[in-house]
């Protein structure tokens, strides 16, 4: 249990640490455009998620009406509708007492840790899940609250280059898992469509260009197991 | 503005619980779930792929740009030791240095 515990944090404290930057812009836009300090860290303590949550933000300042400010939500937060798709067959056995925090806490980080073929069997490993996905929790809150109460002081942290820390880990995390050759291609089409769709500015690009990779991942693995 | 909050709540958690509920009566058949199998790689993929190539809304392929040839660097690293740590690191450090 303890082994399952410290995992978790070690594996989790790279992305907690470099999503700084963002958590404190989530705190200090939120204040900048109106929020009271409560109101702000609301939004990461129950909307908790990343790049809705600064969309939002600005979109509630510039008084949309409340279908648009759905609608922008769900769009960006659509992706994880896949996320819950591919880990249901694991976890679907399992009751609301695990089901229900893990999908609160199911982000793009906490994906990143999903794919082992036996995440989330057994309690050690659905323990190792829920203390990662927890510590980005409160590592997000707490960079908000740090960006409500300070944000004012302090300098734009986001052009630092933490992104890249971001990319690394991704890295780090998806090349050891491409051992053939249709997840190799799978990603080249995903990465590649996604430049495109970034480009052309198309809103649902991330959900699109994922798709895409898995479909030839796919249909490539089916034809390889029929020859 | 506080229920405004709990909404966008309520749809935030919706797209990341809706998979996860009994209630949807559907199983996912050996078929589906090798497709789903390509959804991490995939997702993630999508995901660092414009950060290193993508900078203030315009492409960059140049071979000398921090971005990129810090991810070469993490790539290689990632071949090598498989190691989330070594990677991060071993490719931030890089990076920093040509940043």
């Amino acid at each position: 249990m303890k082994i399952a515990i410290k995992k978790g944090l070690l594996d989790m404290l790279p992305l907690n640490l470099a999503v700084l930057p963002w958590g404190i812009l989530c705190g200090s836009l939120a204040i900048q455009n109106g929020f009271s300090a409560l109101e702000a860290q609301l939004m990461s303590l129950l909307v908790f998620a990343g790049s809705a949550q600064l969309v939002a933000i600005e979109l509630m300042a510039k008084d949309v009406s409340f279908v648009t400010l759905v609608i922008t939500t769900f769009i960006i937060s659509a992706r994880h509708l896949l996320y819950g798709l591919s880990i249901r067959k694991k976890m679907i056995d399992k009751p609301l007492k695990w089901r229900g925090p893990i999908a609160f806490f199911l982000t793009d980080e906490l994906f990143a840790f999903s794919h082992h073929h036996r995440a989330y069997q057994g309690k050690l490993r659905l323990v190792y899940a829920l203390v990662a996905g927890a510590s980005f929790y409160l590592a997000w809150n707490l960079w908000t609250f740090f960006g409500i109460v300070a944000g004012q002081y302090l300098p734009d942290l986001t052009n630092l280059g933490l992104d890249f820390a971001i990319a690394a880990i991704f890295i780090a995390l998806v090349i050891p898992g491409i051992t053939n050759t249709s997840t190799l291609v799978a990603c080249i089409v995903s990465g590649l469509s996604m430049l495109y769709f970034k480009t052309v500015e198309f809103e649902f690009g991330l959900v699109a260009a994922a798709l895409l990779g898995m479909t030839t991942g796919y249909l490539l693995q089916t034809k390889e197991d029929k020859s | 503005m506080i229920t405004t909050i709990i909404a966008l709540a309520c749809v935030t958690f919706a797209t990341r619980y809706l998979f996860l509920a009994k209630r949807l009566p559907f199983t996912i058949g050996p078929k589906f779930q090798r497709f789903l199998s390509f959804s991490a790689p995939c997702v993630l993929t999508a995901i660092w792929v414009p950060i290193v190539f993508i900078q203030n809304g315009e492409l960059t392929t140049s071979i000398t740009h921090p971005y990129i040839i810090a991810a070469i660097v993490a790539i290689l690293l990632a071949l090598r030791f498989k190691n989330l740590y070594i990677t991060t690191f071993g490719s931030l450090a890089v990076f920093f240095v040509f940043f």
